[in-house]
């Protein structure tokens, strides 16, 4: 109800006056909050005054004091740096994205601020530092594929947050300081931890502290062990919080050395003790975890699997004998992770119980050009036609058919994000020996729904083509190892009109191809070209022609000086309010 | 024990409204007034608000003053705020004016949701607010916005 009136300027329109922040702590979504503050200038005041979640999808594109000044009471903070190739260390080291910067303007503008969500960023020790003494309500910290810090900045945050509640560390480096940071939180009373997640973190754990402190965390209900919690120590902790509704399972093995009373015959007990252990877990939905899982272990998560609506086995190595009794059981299921040793046999199984299958991702075991295949084409048109549903794919493979693809289009429509990942460089169909253009060209055409695309294989032209006429809705397009010509690009950057994200590695795309982009990359996010065909000359008249595009040349090696060949070896170039970053090392040329 | 004590309120434009002191007690405003305001205070003035929009806000009050856990308080609600957007925002600054929390929250909602998915220009239009920007400044804001802010 009104409060003190002093932030209050006359309103030239009487429509809604002082009720117009009542209205607008009811919107949320940015579009929407975003027109708003377009309407007048005392739409835009109140709209910054309440805007209480911010979002940077670039951390280069403006400065943080734009969005402090702008922004004055801010509870939660989203911010990205690195673009997704760095993942694929395609990106040097020390290139940037450094939260520092933001931390300390944030430091004074927001004393309120509750939640910071980094993902790709580089966080040091004493950022955690800072956000621990600067913000006395902190509740949540979220750091997604980040690196650059240690378990002596996690110490510091989860000693001084009192209010925190959830801490989640996801595929990030953390290095490992020796500091014993589970036993730093604070030692007295019950926490108010609803989510601890340390399963990328590879360092060993204290036990004894974990486990005194998942014990007083009675709202605690996400939980990721890493791979030093053995299924021993698992069982302790889910009898400790059967209240979990996501787990990560930490090794889900027994430890190397078998305690003293230990006997092969007492595994079975051992299976139904965690069998049992899970059976009392009624709340889990999402497992995840299994980083050195000992397969005969599997079948104790049975109890939960009628009520899974996400299992990452990831990280598990296990096959399709092992996979099956298990799967068989999770009629809910709606995101599935898995590595391909579970084969076509293994994705059979899936596709003949998961008929609610949103999300699948099959990664490799072995990612090398020449590796055993052992997920195929097969495997992909089983789960058309069993998960007709699904809507978002990440598939890896080392032969593919564009009947398989093809058939994947139709059966599946509502597909979003489709990602095909041929692990053979210029893989052709290998039942027919041609492109792959028809059916990539398939998924654009009949997925109407499109907005991700990553594709491989042997392309031509023909399949850039097929893309630029059909996907329309595609927000980011990954490719890599192929097309024939610059005409590929040309019709992807005039036909994708709301492409907002392309990175491009390995492909034969140069200057003319970069040129036909000119008038979408102030309306694009980032645009990332490795080891293509770009030259620098042509990369220079881009800048030229478009001032406020930050264009970044430099080598993955890091060397400076003159390229050794014609070609740029990485172009990375996205839009700035503010001009080019002040902190690019030395190997990074803004042209 | 239920005061059969009623309080007239004047709206902006002369219209009086007799109430039951309990249903004008629903305005946190007008319990202020009353209880700083001595033994005579039966005509309060609520010169912020016209007859027409006064009306409706007793209406809501006299439903939740008197059926507050009625079934039907929820549909109440819905069909309370489907009225057209003047309406709408008069009955918003109303219930602001008079401190009453559950109506500027309904009227606040119904309001935000017709924000929902509309550009720029159709909020003006809905609402005529007249753009008070330079075209310098719109376009820059526009850029801060999808530049960095958006999706």
């Amino acid at each position: 109800m009104p409060e003190s009136n002093d932030h209050f300027t006359p309103y030239p329109d009487h429509v809604l006056e002082n009720v117009l922040e009542n209205v607008l702590a009811f919107l949320h979504s940015r579009r929407d909050r975003n027109a708003v503050s377009l309407v007048c200038r005392s739409w835009y005041r109140a709209e910054a005054y309440t805007r209480s979640d911010v979002f940077i999808g670039n951390c280069y594109a403006l400065s943080p004091r734009r969005v402090t000044d702008r922004f004055t009471r801010v509870r939660s903070v989203t911010i990205k740096g690195k673009p997704r190739f760095a993942d694929f260390s395609l990106l040097p080291v020390n290139w940037g994205a450094h939260f520092t910067p933001w931390v300390s303007g944030m430091a004074n503008a927001y004393r309120t601020l509750e939640k910071i969500h980094l993902k790709r960023m580089s966080v040091t020790d004493d950022d955690l530092a800072a956000v621990a003494n600067s913000f006395p309500r902190f509740k949540e910290l979220v750091l997604v594929c980040c690196d650059g810090f240690g378990t002596a900045g996690i110490a510091a945050v989860v000693s001084r947050c009192r209010g925190l509640r959830v801490l989640e560390l996801i595929e990030d480096e953390v290095s490992d300081d020796y500091v014993d940071w589970i036993s730093c939180f604070p030692a007295d009373g019950p926490t108010n931890l609803e989510s601890l997640m340390f399963d990328c973190v590879e360092s060993p754990i204290n036990f004894e502290s974990l486990e005194n402190l998942v014990a007083r965390s009675p709202l605690l209900k996400k939980l990721g062990l890493n791979r030093f919690v053995t299924i021993g120590q698992l069982h302790r902790l889910m009898t400790r919080a059967p209240q979990l509704t996501h787990l990560g399972t930490g090794s889900f093995s027994p430890p190397e050395q078998p305690e003293q009373h230990e006997h092969h015959e007492n595994d079975n007990n051992r299976v139904s003790d965690y069998v049992s252990a899970f059976a009392s877990c009624k709340s889990v939905v999402c497992l995840s975890g299994f980083r050195e899982i000992a397969p005969e272990y599997l079948p104790a998560i049975i109890p939960v699997c009628a009520n899974l609506s996400s299992l990452n086995l990831s990280f598990a190595n296990i096959n399709a004998e092992q996979l099956k009794p298990v799967i068989r059981h999770c009629h809910k299921l709606r995101v599935f992770w898995a590595l391909d040793s579970i084969g076509d046999e293994g994705l059979q199984a899936v596709a003949e119980t998961c008929k609610d299958l949103r999300e699948l991702r099959v990664f490799p075991i072995d990612a090398t050009e020449n590796g055993e295949g052992l997920v195929s084409e097969m495997g992909l048109l089983a789960i058309s036609i069993g998960c007709r549903k699904l809507q978002s794919i990440l598939y890896f493979c080392q032969q593919m058919t564009n009947a398989a693809v093809v058939a994947m289009s139709k059966n599946c429509p509502d597909l979003v994000v489709f990602r095909l990942c041929i692990i053979g460089r210029f893989s052709p169909d290998h039942v027919t020996g041609e492109p792959m253009d028809e059916g990539f060209g398939a998924i654009v055409k009949n997925c109407k729904k499109l907005t991700r695309l990553a594709v491989s294989g042997l392309l031509t032209d023909r399949a850039f083509s097929y893309i630029g006429q059909y996907g329309k809705l595609v927000r980011t397009l990954s490719v890599a190892f192929a097309g024939d010509s610059d005409i590929g690009l040309k019709y992807v950057l005039e036909g994708c009109t709301n492409l907002q994200k392309l990175e491009i590695r390995d492909s034969p795309f140069g200057d003319s191809g970069l040129w036909s982009g000119l008038p979408r990359f102030y309306n694009m996010r980032f645009v990332w070209m490795s080891s293509c065909r770009v030259t620098r000359e042509g990369c220079l008249d881009v800048a030229r022609q478009l001032p406020r595009l930050v264009v970044e040349v430099f080598r993955r090696d890091e060397e400076e000086g003159g390229e050794k060949s014609d070609f740029v070896n990485t172009l990375y170039m996205y839009r700035s309010l503010d001009g080019p970053r002040a902190d690019a090392p030395r190997f990074v040329n803004i042209l | 024990m239920t005061s059969s004590k009623t309080i007239v309120l004047r709206s902006s434009d002369g219209a009086t409204f007799e109430v039951d002191e309990a249903v004008a007690l629903h305005s946190l405003m007008i319990k202020h007034r009353i209880e700083t305001g001595g033994a005579d205070s039966t005509t309060i003035d609520v010169p912020e608000v016209t007859g027409n929009t006064l009306s409706k806000v007793i209406e809501y009050c006299k439903k939740h003053v008197e059926a507050p856990n009625s079934d039907d308080l929820k549909s109440f609600d819905t069909d309370f705020v489907k009225v057209d957007q003047a309406v709408l925002c008069h009955l918003a600054k109303a219930s602001y004016y008079m401190n009453i929390k559950g109506l500027l929250d309904l009227s606040s909602k119904t309001i935000a949701d017709m924000f929902k998915g509309k550009t720029v220009e159709q909020i003006r239009e809905t609402f005529h607010i007249k753009n008070d920007f330079t075209p310098e400044e719109e376009e820059e804001l526009r850029k801060e916005n999808s530049w960095n802010l958006f999706v």
